[in-house]
C-alpha cells in the first residue's frame, strides 16, 4: 500500500548520476526498476484487497522481487540514505533568498532557508518552499526547440549565431527583454554581449513595477535606486498600498524585520496599513485604512502635511490649505498617524508601493522630514530589485513594430502574458527576424518565438545574486540537470562567440571583481570554498552618492491636488493585487502553490474579484456571482467575492492567474488581469477605472475555509499590550482542569510547539513547506470544492466587525498532540495513540479508515485520504507524474487511499535527531530538531521543543504569561500551545 | 398441548372494555387442520401476482447495490459526498437506522413471550425474521464504510497475529459494536429457528417432494410432537427469552455510545441509550406494521393478522412515539441548562441551521404523527396505519441524519465548518439495502412460515 | 453413528480453522527467501573464511539507514590484488570495465510503511547475526528471519534494559558503549 521510494530507486538516481546517463531516466526508471515499481504496487495492493481470498490460500502469495541497484564506483560525497545540505540561491524571485537545499539520495527534495543570510536568517516564502516542485515539472522543455522541431545545442546555436553575426553591422537592436536580474556576474556576461554586438539593449520590465520609486528617488536624492528599507529600525512603520509582509520588494526579508520590532514589550513598533484590498500586511497591522488606489496620493499630501503641522521646521505648514484635499480621507486617522510619526523622527517610516512619481516624492519628502533618510530608507546600500523601466518596454515595443530590432531575447520574463500590452507585443514579436526564449517551457512568449533555448532550474545552475548592494549570494547545482537544457548565461556566452562554462565563468566573476573587495577574506580558493559553503557572503560596496532631499515636492503636491481625488462616486477602481501563493504568475504550473489557500480570502485554484460587502449589497451580488470587469481597455470576467475590508470602490483582483500556456496544472486557471491596466506616460499602473456589471452565472468556488467568524468562542486570544506585565492577571492560567483521565506519563522526551499569535503573518511558508517534507497529496478544485484538502497545517483566518474596519487573526491549525486525545480512545484498531515522547502517532498501515477519529477531533486536523492520489489518473498532478515523484521525501511515508493522516510533527525529524545524538554519543540538545513549518518561519513564531526540558525555548514560551491552548476547557491537554495575539491601539 | 395451560391473562395494551370478553386474536374459530393449510398455503401454492411485483422491485434494487458496492470497494468511499468535516452520514446513518429497525422482533419473541403476550403470536415469526433481516442490512455498513474495508479483519482481536501480537482497542465504541451486533445476530438467529422447528416438522409431513421433504426433515431436527419435546421445547423457548431479553436494551445501547462517549456537541450526551432505545423499537414496530400491512393482504392471512394485532402495535408505536418526543425536548432541555456554548450552538444550528428542514421533517414523523393513535377508530384503519408506519420510517431515518451531520458539520472550529451534500451512490446504496432487505423477506415468506402454527393454534379456541 | 458424525464434523472445522489461522499468520513472510544473484557471491568465503568485517563492504550501516550494497568499487579493492579467477570474479571486473552498475536482487525487504534504519542498531551494539543469520556460512544469502512485527517486538521488548521514561538511557549511550535503546511507540518505524 503506502509507497516510500524505495531505496534502490534512488540509487538508481545515485547511478544516473555518477555515470552521468541522461537523468531524465532518474523519475521513469528504464527496465527492471521500473517494472518492479509498478509490478510491485499493484501486488501490494491486490495483496491488500484480496487478503481475505488469500486467507483461504494460505501463504500462497509471492512478493514481486524487488532489486538494489548499488554505485558502480563508491561516492565520497553521497551514503544512499543520508541527506546532504548545499547552501545556494533561490531562484523564485527577485528577492533571491539564501537557501540551505536539503539533497537526497542525489536529489534535491526540500527547500530550507539559510540561517546565515543576513537579509532572511532562515526565513522562506511559500513560493520559494514550492519552487523545488517546479524543478520536477512535466512542462519544462526536454531541450532546445528550433522553429517548432526538437534539435541539438550544436545546431540551435549555428542558426542563431548566423542570423546574429550575419548584420554585424547592422543598426537595428538586438535587444535582451529581461525582469530584473540581480546577478552581478550575468550582469557582467551582458557586457560581453554588449562588446559582441554594439547595436545590443538590456530592456528590464517587473511585473509589479516600482519605476516610479527610482525616479522619485532620483529627483529627490539624485540617485535612481530602490531603497533598502529597514523596518527594524521603525518604531512607527506607514504602509501606503505595499504588501510587505507577503509580496513586495523582499517579503521574507521585511517580514524578518518587522516583526523583531514587534515585541511583546514597550518597544513594540506601531503599524499602520493604508490599502485599498485586504493583503497580508493589512490583515496584521495594529491600524488598518481602507483607501482607494485614486485616494492614495491626496492621503500622502494629508498625511504629510499634518507631519509637518507637528515637525514644521521649514515652511511646510503653510501647505496645509493647498495640499489638504477638502475631502480628506480619514482625516481623524491621519492626526493620529502624525502625532505617532511625529513622536519618532528617525525612527519613522514610510513606505508605498504606488507607481505614481508624484505620489513617491510626496511619501520620499515625508521620510526626509522625520529623518528616515539613512537610517529607516538606505539609499547608500539599495535594493536591486525591481530595476524595471516601463517606459523602455513601451519603446522597445515601437521600435520592433518599426523593424528597429534585428533580435530580441526573452530572458526570465514573459511579457505577452504578464505586460498589459501583452496582445500589442506579440504582434510585434512577428516584425523581429530572430526571437529567442530562454524560458524552462514553452510559455505564451514562447509559443511565438523561432528559438526556445531552455534554461535550467536554478537547483540545476550555478550562479550568484547581490538582493541588496553588498550582500553577495551564491548559487550551486544540486542536481545534474534534468533535461537537455543549458544555462541561459552559457547560452549568451556562446552566442556572443565566448563560449565558456558557467562555473569556471562565475569563479572567474568572483576572482577578478568580488574578492579584491572582500577585506581579510584570504586567498581567493578558501574564499571561493567559505563562500560556496556558507553560500552568502557580505562585501561592503562603495556607497551610492546621494544628496539631502532637493525634489520639486510642492510642484508634485500640486499635480496631486490638480489631478484631484477619487472619480465621481459611481466609478469602481481596478485593483491589482499580488497574492503570496500567485505572486507575478511564474509559478502557475506548480500545483502545491495553486492548491495554497489565500491567507486573505482562504481559496484556491483560481481569483476573484474581492468587492466590499456593502458594496456587493448595493449591487446585489453574492460570493460566487460571476462578474464583468470592464476597463477602457480590456474586460474580464471572474467569480465576485464579498471580502471585508475592502474599499468600499475598489475590486481588487490578484494577477498571476489565467494563463495559458504555463502546463497541466496551471492552464485556464482564474483570469488574467495583467490587460486591464494601461501603461500611462511610461509607467505601468496598477489600478484603473473600472465599471462592474453581472452576468447573472456563478462559479464554483474552491475554498479551503467558509466561515470567518469565531462565533464569539475564545479561539484566537489576544491582550493588550503591557497587559502581560501584570502580575496580578491570568493567575488562574495553567492551573489543571479535573480530569478523569490518569495522567499521562512521558517518556525521555515530551515534544510539543509554541505559536506565537502575535508573530504569525500567515504568509503560508509553513503550510508548503509542511507538504513539502510530509509527501502531502495535491487534491484539486474539485475536491478542495467539497472540502477534502489534505494540508497537515492550515492558516485559520478570523475576521471580527466586517464592512471596511475588520480586525483579522491569523491562526495556524494542527495537530494539538493531546495527551488525552479525543481521536485516541475511539479509533478501534489503536491506529493512532500517543507516542511516550508526547506525539499523537498515526500509523497508516494499521488504519481502516472508520474517520471515527475525524469525527471525534475537536480542532479538526485530520486528513482522510478519500481517493488514492498517489496512483490515480483523476488527480493529474506531481505524485502521479514518475517525474514529479522524485521531490517526495523518502523518510515519509506515501499514503495509500482509505486511511487517515494528520500533522506528526515532523517525526521523522525527530528520529532523525535522535539518531544523529546517538551516532554522536550525545544527549539531545535543545534545537537539535527543527520541524518544517518552524524553519520556513520568516518570524519565528514557531517554536519546536522538549517540554520535558524545563530549561528548552518552548518550555519557557509555554510556561510564560501569553500562553494558551486552543479549546483547553475540552481538557485535552494538547502539547502544542499557542501565546496571545497583542493588541497595540497606541504608539509606546 | 403445553400453550393450553397457559393461563389465560389479558394484555394490557388492549383496551379496558376488552376487559368484559377476551380478546379474539383469530377471526372465526378456523380447525386446527385449517389453520395449518392457511399458512402453508403460500408455500404450498404459486405466488401470486402481488408477491411478483413486490419482488421485481425489491430485486431491481438489490442489484443496484450490488453494483454499487462493487464500485464502492474499486473507487474508494470518495465517491459519497463525505469529506473533513462530515466523516459519517448516510453510511452510519443507514446502520443505525437498520439495527433500530432489528429491535422489534427480540422485543416482541422475546419480551412479549416473557409476558405472556398472546397478541404476540400471529405476528412474532415474521417480526424474528425482519430483525435478522435488518441486522444483515446493518451489518453491511460498518464493513463498506471502512476506507480500506479489505483490512476488516483488523477490527476482531485474534490471536496468533504477526503484530507483536497486536490487539483492538477495547475502549472504542466501535469494537463494542462488533461484539453487541454478533450476540444479537446470533442469539435473534437461534430465537428464530427454536421458534420454527415445530412448524418445519409439520411442513416436513405435509410434504410431497421428495428433495423439499429432505430439507424440512432437516430443517426440523427430528422433530416428533412427543409430550416429552414439547416439554423441553416449551423450557428451552423460554431460557432463550430470558437471554434474549437483556439483549432489546443492550444492543441499541452500545450503539448509541457510538456517539455518546464522543465530544461532538449533539453527540456528548448521557440520555442517549434509553432514547435510542426507545427509538429503535418504535421504528421496528413501525416497520412490521407497514410488512404485515402488505403480506396479511399479499399472502391473504387477514384472519390471523387481525385488528385486534395492528391496533395492539398502534399502541406500542403510540407509546415509544411519546418517549421519543420526550427526548427530543430533553435535548434541547439539556442544552440550555447546560449553558455549554458549543452545546447550545448546536442545538440553535439543529432548529435553525442549513439541515433545520431535516429537523423538522423528524418532528413532524416522529412526535406529531403517532398522536393520530389516540384515536380507535385511526388505530384500526388500515390506510392510516399504513401511512403512519411509512412516515415513522422515514422520520427515524432523518432523526439518525440529523443526529449525526448536523453534529458533524458544525462544531468546535468555525474554520473547519462545512457541509454535506449526498452523491448519487450515498442515496444508491440507501435505496439498495431496502431491496436487500425486502427480497430476503419476500423470499422468506415463500419457504418458511411467516405465522407460527402452533402458537396460533394455542390461542385459536379461547 | 450420529456421534461420531458430530466429532468428526467439530473435528474437521477445528482442524481447517486452525490451517487457516496458520496460513494468515504466514502472509507476506518470506522466511527463507533466498534469490539467485546475478553473480554467485560466497559471503562463506567473505565473512566467513576470510573474516572480512561486514561492515567493511557494508559500511553504510554505519551512518545510514541503508547498510547498502558496496560498490563494484570496492570489490577491486581486494580483487584487484588477488590473483584467484573465478567466472563469477570475471563477470565483476566486466561490469568494473564497463562502468556498469551490478543490479543485486534484494533478499531483506521490509514494507514500504516501515522505516528501518541499520546506523541506529549497529551503534546499538546488535550484531548483524541477529537479523540476517549466520551469513557467514552462507554460500546464497537468504532470509533468516521472519522480518515480523511480532519478531521485531521481541528484541525491542526484552532488551529495553533501562525503561523508556527516563535520560538514563541517554546518559549510558553516552557514558559507555551505546545499549539499545529499543523504542516501542509506533512512531518508532512507523511515520
Amino acid at each position: 500500500m503506502n509507497r516510500r521510494p524505495a531505496c534502490e530507486e534512488a540509487e538508481t538516481a545515485a547511478t544516473a548520476i555518477a555515470t552521468g546517463s541522461p537523468l531524465v531516466q532518474i523519475g521513469l526508471p528504464t527496465g527492471t526498476r521500473s517494472t518492479g515499481f509498478e509490478a510491485s504496487r499493484r501486488d501490494v495492493l491486490s495483496l491488500m484487497g484480496f487478503s481475505l481470498g488469500a486467507l483461504g490460500l494460505g501463504s500462497g502469495c509471492r512478493a514481486p522481487v524487488q532489486h538494489a541497484v548499488p554505485l558502480p564506483a563508491a561516492s565520497t560525497e553521497m551514503v544512499p540514505g543520508v541527506p546532504n545540505l548545499y547552501a545556494t540561491t533561490c531562484g523564485a524571485c527577485s528577492a533571491s533568498c539564501g537557501l540551505v537545499v536539503k539533497q537526497r539520495d542525489g536529489r534535491p527534495i526540500k527547500i530550507e532557508g539559510n540561517d546565515a543570510s543576513p537579509l532572511t536568517r532562515g526565513g522562506t516564502c511559500a513560493a520559494g518552499q514550492a519552487s523545488v516542485l517546479s524543478l520536477y515539472d512535466d512542462a519544462r522543455l526536454r531541450g532546445p526547440v528550433w522553429l517548432g522541431n526538437p534539435v541539438s545545442w550544436e545546431e540551435i546555436d549555428r542558426h542563431i549565431k548566423t542570423m546574429l553575426n550575419a548584420g554585424s553591422g547592422d543598426p537595428r537592436a538586438v535587444v535582451l527583454l529581461s525582469q530584473t536580474i540581480t546577478s552581478p556576474s550575468a550582469l557582467a556576461v551582458l557586457n560581453d554581449f554588449r562588446v559582441a554586438f554594439p547595436s545590443f539593449r538590456h530592456v528590464v520590465y517587473d511585473p509589479m513595477s516600482l519605476a516610479a520609486l527610482r525616479e522619485a528617488n532620483r529627483l529627490a536624492h539624485g540617485a535612481a535606486v530602490v531603497p533598502h528599507f529597514r523596518f527594524d529600525r521603525a518604531r512607527v512603520v506607514v504602509g501606503l498600498e505595499a504588501d510587505f509582509l507577503g509580496t513586495w520588494l523582499a517579503p521574507v526579508e521585511f517580514a524578518r524585520q518587522w516583526s523583531r520590532r514587534r515585541t511583546a514589550d514597550g518597544e513594540r513598533a506601531f503599524h499602520v496599513q493604508c490599502e485599498s484590498g485586504m493583503s497580508v500586511t493589512g490583515s496584521n497591522a495594529d491600524l488598518r485604512l481602507a483607501i482607494a488606489p485614486s485616494e492614495l496620493g491626496p492621503f500622502a499630501v494629508a498625511l504629510l502635511a499634518a507631519v509637518a503641522r507637528r515637525v514644521s521646521d521649514d515652511g511646510l505648514a503653510g501647505l496645509r490649505g493647498a495640499g489638504l484635499a477638502p475631502d480628506a480621507p480619514h482625516a481623524a486617522a491621519i492626526d493620529r498617524i502624525a502625532d505617532a510619526l511625529a513622536r519618532h523622527r528617525g525612527e519613522a517610516l514610510v513606505v508605498t508601493g504606488s507607481n505614481d512619481v508624484a505620489t513617491q516624492l510626496v511619501v520620499a519628502k515625508l521620510n526626509a522630514l522625520l529623518g528616515g533618510v539613512g537610517k529607516t530608507v538606505d539609499l547608500e546600500q539599495p535594493s536591486l530589485q525591481r530595476q524595471g523601466d516601463d517606459a523602455q518596454v513601451a519603446d522597445l515595443i515601437q521600435q520592433m513594430n518599426r523593424g528597429a530590432v534585428r533580435a530580441l531575447i526573452v530572458w526570465g520574463a514573459n511579457p505577452v502574458y504578464d505586460h498589459p500590452d501583452g496582445v500589442a507585443f506579440t504582434a510585434a514579436l512577428k516584425k523581429v527576424p530572430l526571437t529567442i526564449s530562454l524560458a524552462d517551457r514553452r510559455d505564451e512568449t514562447g509559443a511565438h518565438v523561432r528559438a526556445l533555448c531552455p534554461d535550467h532550474h536554478f537547483l540545476e545552475s550555478w550562479g550568484d545574486a547581490e538582493p541588496v548592494r553588498g550582500q553577495f549570494s551564491l548559487r550551486q547545482p544540486l542536481i545534474a540537470p534534468l533535461h537537455d537544457t543549458r544555462s541561459g548565461v552559457e547560452s549568451l556566452l556562446v552566442w556572443a562567440g565566448r563560449p565558456t562554462d558557467h562555473r569556471t565563468r562565475l569563479r572567474d566573476f568572483w576572482q577578478r571583481e568580488l574578492h579584491p573587495r572582500a577585506l581579510g577574506a584570504g586567498p581567493f580558493e578558501g574564499f571561493w570554498e567559505r563562500s560556496l559553503e556558507r553560500g552568502v557572503v557580505e562585501m561592503p560596496q562603495p556607497a551610492v552618492a546621494v544628496h539631502a532631499f532637493a525634489g520639486d515636492w510642492q510642484g508634485a503636491v500640486r499635480d496631486i491636488v490638480t489631478r484631484g481625488g477619487r472619480p465621481p462616486t459611481e466609478a469602481y477602481e481596478l485593483a491589482l493585487q499580488e497574492t503570496v501563493g500567485a505572486r507575478d504568475g511564474r509559478h502557475a504550473n506548480n500545483p502545491w502553490l495553486q492548491e495554497l489557500p489565500d491567507p486573505i480570502t482562504r481559496l484556491t485554484w483560481g481569483n476573484v474579484a474581492c468587492i466590499a460587502p456593502a458594496t456587493a449589497a448595493a449591487q446585489g451580488i453574492t460570493t460566487g456571482d460571476v462578474v464583468t470587469l470592464t476597463t477602457e481597455v480590456g474586460k474580464l470576467e471572474l467569480p465576485a467575492f464579498v471580502q471585508p475590508g475592502q474599499e468600499r470602490r475598489t475590486i481588487s483582483v490578484a494577477i498571476g492567474y489565467g494563463r495559458w500556456a504555463a502546463g497541466k496544472a496551471g492552464d485556464g486557471v482564474g483570469g488574467n488581469v495583467f490587460p486591464l491596466v494601461r501603461v500611462e506616460n511610461g509607467l505601468r499602473r496598477a489600478s484603473a477605472p473600472v465599471t462592474l456589471s453581472k452576468t447573472g452565472r456563478r462559479a464554483r468556488l474552491a475554498p479551503a475555509q467558509t466561515h470567518f467568524s469565531m462565533e464569539g468562542r475564545d479561539i484566537v486570544q489576544t491582550m493588550a499590550l503591557g497587559q502581560d506585565k501584570h502580575e496580578a492577571e491570568h493567575e488562574h492560567e495553567h492551573e489543571a482542569l479535573p480530569n478523569l483521565w490518569r495522567e499521562r506519563l512521558h517518556g525521555a522526551h515530551a515534544w510539543g510547539m509554541s505559536i506565537d499569535l502575535d508573530a504569525c503573518t500567515g504568509c503560508s511558508a509553513c503550510v508548503v513547506a509542511c507538504q513539502a517534507e510530509n509527501n502531502v497529496p495535491v487534491v484539486g478544485a474539485e475536491q478542495v470544492r467539497k472540502s477534502r484538502i489534505m494540508h497537515w497545517m492550515r492558516i485559520d483566518r478570523y475576521l471580527e466587525g466586517d464592512g471596511e474596519d475588520v480586525i483579522s487573526h491569523h491562526q495556524p491549525m494542527m495537530c494539538q498532540h493531546c495527551q488525552h486525545a479525543p481521536c485516541e480512545t475511539v479509533c478501534p484498531v489503536l491506529a493512532t495513540t500517543t507516542s511516550s515522547e508526547g506525539i499523537n502517532q498515526q500509523v497508516y498501515n494499521r488504519c481502516i479508515g472508520t474517520r471515527y477519529c475525524a469525527n471525534n477531533c475537536p480542532y479538526k486536523v485530520r486528513r482522510f485520504n478519500w481517493h488514492n492520489f498517489t496512483a490515480n489518473d483523476d488527480f493529474p498532478f506531481n505524485m502521479t507524474s514518475p517525474l514529479g515523484r522524485l521531490v517526495l521525501n523518502p523518510d515519509v511515508t506515501v499514503r495509500s487511499r482509505g486511511v487517515m493522516e494528520k500533522c506528526n510533527l515532523c517525526v521523522q525529524r525527530i528520529q532523525l535527531a535522535k539518531n544523529q545524538a546517538l551516532l554522536q554519543r550525545r544527549p539531545m540538545a535543545d534545537g537539535d530538531v527543527a520541524t518544517a513549518c518552524q524553519q520556513a518561519c520568516p518570524t519565528g513564531a514557531i517554536v519546536f521543543g522538549d517540554l520535558a526540558d524545563a530549561q528548552s525555548r518552548v518550555s519557557k514560551l509555554l510556561a510564560g504569561r501569553r500562553a494558551y491552548r486552543v479549546l483547553e476547557d475540552l481538557g485535552t491537554r494538547p502539547n502544542v500551545g499557542y501565546l496571545k495575539k497583542i493588541t497595540s491601539k497606541e504608539t509606546t | 398441548m403445553s400453550a393450553g395451560d397457559i393461563p389465560i391473562t389479558t394484555s394490557p395494551a388492549v383496551a379496558p372494555t376488552d376487559l368484559v370478553q377476551p380478546t379474539r386474536w383469530i377471526e372465526g374459530s378456523p380447525s386446527l387442520h385449517r389453520i395449518t393449510t392457511d399458512i402453508a398455503q403460500p408455500m404450498e401454492a404459486r405466488p401470486g401476482r402481488g408477491w411478483w411485483i413486490c419482488f421485481g422491485i425489491a430485486s431491481a434494487a438489490l442489484l443496484n447495490l450490488l453494483g454499487m458496492v462493487t464500485y464502492l470497494f474499486a473507487k474508494g468511499i470518495g465517491i459519497w459526498g463525505l469529506n473533513n468535516a462530515v466523516g459519517w452520514a448516510f453510511d452510519i446513518t443507514n446502520f443505525v437506522f437498520w439495527i433500530g429497525i432489528g429491535h422489534a422482533g427480540t422485543l416482541i419473541s422475546a419480551i412479549l413471550l416473557l409476558f405472556r403476550q398472546k397478541w404476540r403470536t400471529s405476528i412474532n415469526r415474521s417480526a424474528e425474521a425482519m430483525t435478522i433481516f435488518a441486522v444483515m442490512c446493518a451489518g453491511l455498513f460498518p464493513l463498506i464504510h471502512m476506507g480500506r474495508p479489505w483490512d476488516c479483519f483488523f477490527i476482531f482481536p485474534y490471536f496468533p497475529n504477526q503484530r507483536g501480537p497486536l490487539w483492538v482497542n477495547f475502549r472504542s465504541p466501535l469494537v463494542w459494536d462488533v461484539f453487541a451486533i454478533s450476540t444479537y445476530f446470533t442469539i435473534s438467529l437461534v430465537f428464530w429457528f427454536m421458534g420454527m422447528i415445530p412448524d418445519l416438522a409439520t411442513l416436513r409431513d405435509r410434504a410431497v417432494g421428495g428433495i423439499k421433504k429432505f430439507i424440512f426433515r432437516i430443517l426440523s431436527m427430528g422433530w416428533n410432537g412427543s409430550q416429552r419435546t414439547w416439554s423441553r421445547y416449551e423450557i428451552v423457548s423460554l431460557v432463550l427469552a430470558a437471554l434474549a431479553t437483556p439483549l432489546v436494551l443492550s444492543v441499541h445501547s452500545i450503539v448509541s455510545t457510538d456517539f455518546a462517549t464522543s465530544l461532538v456537541p449533539g453527540w456528548h450526551t448521557t440520555i442517549f441509550p434509553p432514547y435510542f432505545v426507545a427509538g429503535a423499537i418504535y421504528s421496528g414496530f413501525g416497520m412490521v406494521l407497514t410488512l404485515l400491512l402488505i403480506t396479511r393482504v399479499t399472502m391473504n392471512l387477514q384472519r390471523y393478522i387481525t385488528f385486534n394485532h395492528l391496533e395492539a402495535m398502534a399502541k406500542v408505536i403510540l407509546l415509544t412515539g411519546s418517549l421519543v418526543g420526550y427526548a427530543y425536548a430533553t435535548e434541547f432541555f439539556n442544552a440550555w441548562y447546560s449553558g455549554n456554548v458549543h452545546e447550545r450552538f448546536h442545538f440553535i444550528n439543529r432548529a435553525t441551521g442549513p439541515y433545520a428542514w431535516c429537523f423538522y421533517l423528524m418532528v413532524l414523523c416522529n412526535v406529531l404523527t403517532p398522536q393520530v393513535f389516540w384515536w380507535k377508530r385511526a388505530r384500526r384503519s388500515i390506510p392510516v396505519l399504513f401511512v403512519a408506519s411509512i412516515l415513522i420510517n422515514v422520520g427515524m431515518w432523518f432523526e439518525r441524519f440529523v443526529i449525526i451531520v448536523v453534529g458533524l458539520h458544525r462544531n468546535f472550529l468555525p474554520s473547519a465548518w462545512g457541509m454535506f451534500y449526498p452523491t448519487v451512490f450515498d442515496i444508491g446504496i440507501l435505496i439498495g439495502v431496502f431491496g436487500l432487505f425486502f427480497t430476503l423477506f419476500l423470499l422468506f415468506i415463500r419457504a418458511l412460515p411467516m405465522i407460527a402454527m402452533w402458537e396460533i393454534k394455542g390461542v385459536s379456541h379461547d | 453413528m450420529k456421534v461420531r458424525v458430530i466429532v468428526i464434523g467439530f473435528a474437521a472445522l477445528g482442524a481447517g480453522g486452525g490451517l487457516l489461522a496458520r496460513g494468515a499468520t504466514r502472509i507476506g513472510v518470506h522466511q527463507g527467501y533466498a534469490p539467485e544473484q546475478p553473480i554467485a557471491f560466497p559471503h562463506k568465503i567473505h565473512a566467513g573464511d576470510n573474516q572480512i568485517p561486514c561492515l567493511y563492504c557494508h559500511s553504510g550501516a554505519r551512518t545510514s539507514r541503508h547498510a547498502g550494497i558496496p560498490s563494484a568499487s570496492v570489490c577491486m579493492n581486494c580483487h584487484g590484488l588477488i590473483e584467484k579467477q573465478t567466472t563469477e570474479i570475471q563477470r565483476l571486473k566486466e561490469a568494473v570495465q564497463q562502468g556498469r552498475p551490478i543490479v543485486w536482487n534484494k533478499v531483506h525487504n521490509l514494507p514500504d510503511f516501515v522505516y528501518f534504519n541499520h546506523s541506529q542498531h549497529v551503534i546499538s551494539g546488535v550484531a548483524c547475526q541477529r537479523c540476517h543469520g549466520a551469513v557467514e556460512h552462507m554460500d546464497r544469502i537468504e532470509q533468516a528471519a521472519p522480518l515480523t512485527m511480532g519478531w521485531c517486538l521481541g528484541c525491542h521488548r526484552s532488551e529495553a534494559h533501562v525503561p523508556t521514561s527516563t535520560f538514563a538511557r541517554v546518559a549510558k549511550n553516552v557514558r559507555d558503549r551505546p545499549t539499545p535503546f529499543a523504542g516501542e511507540d509506533c512512531t518508532s518505524c512507523h511515520y
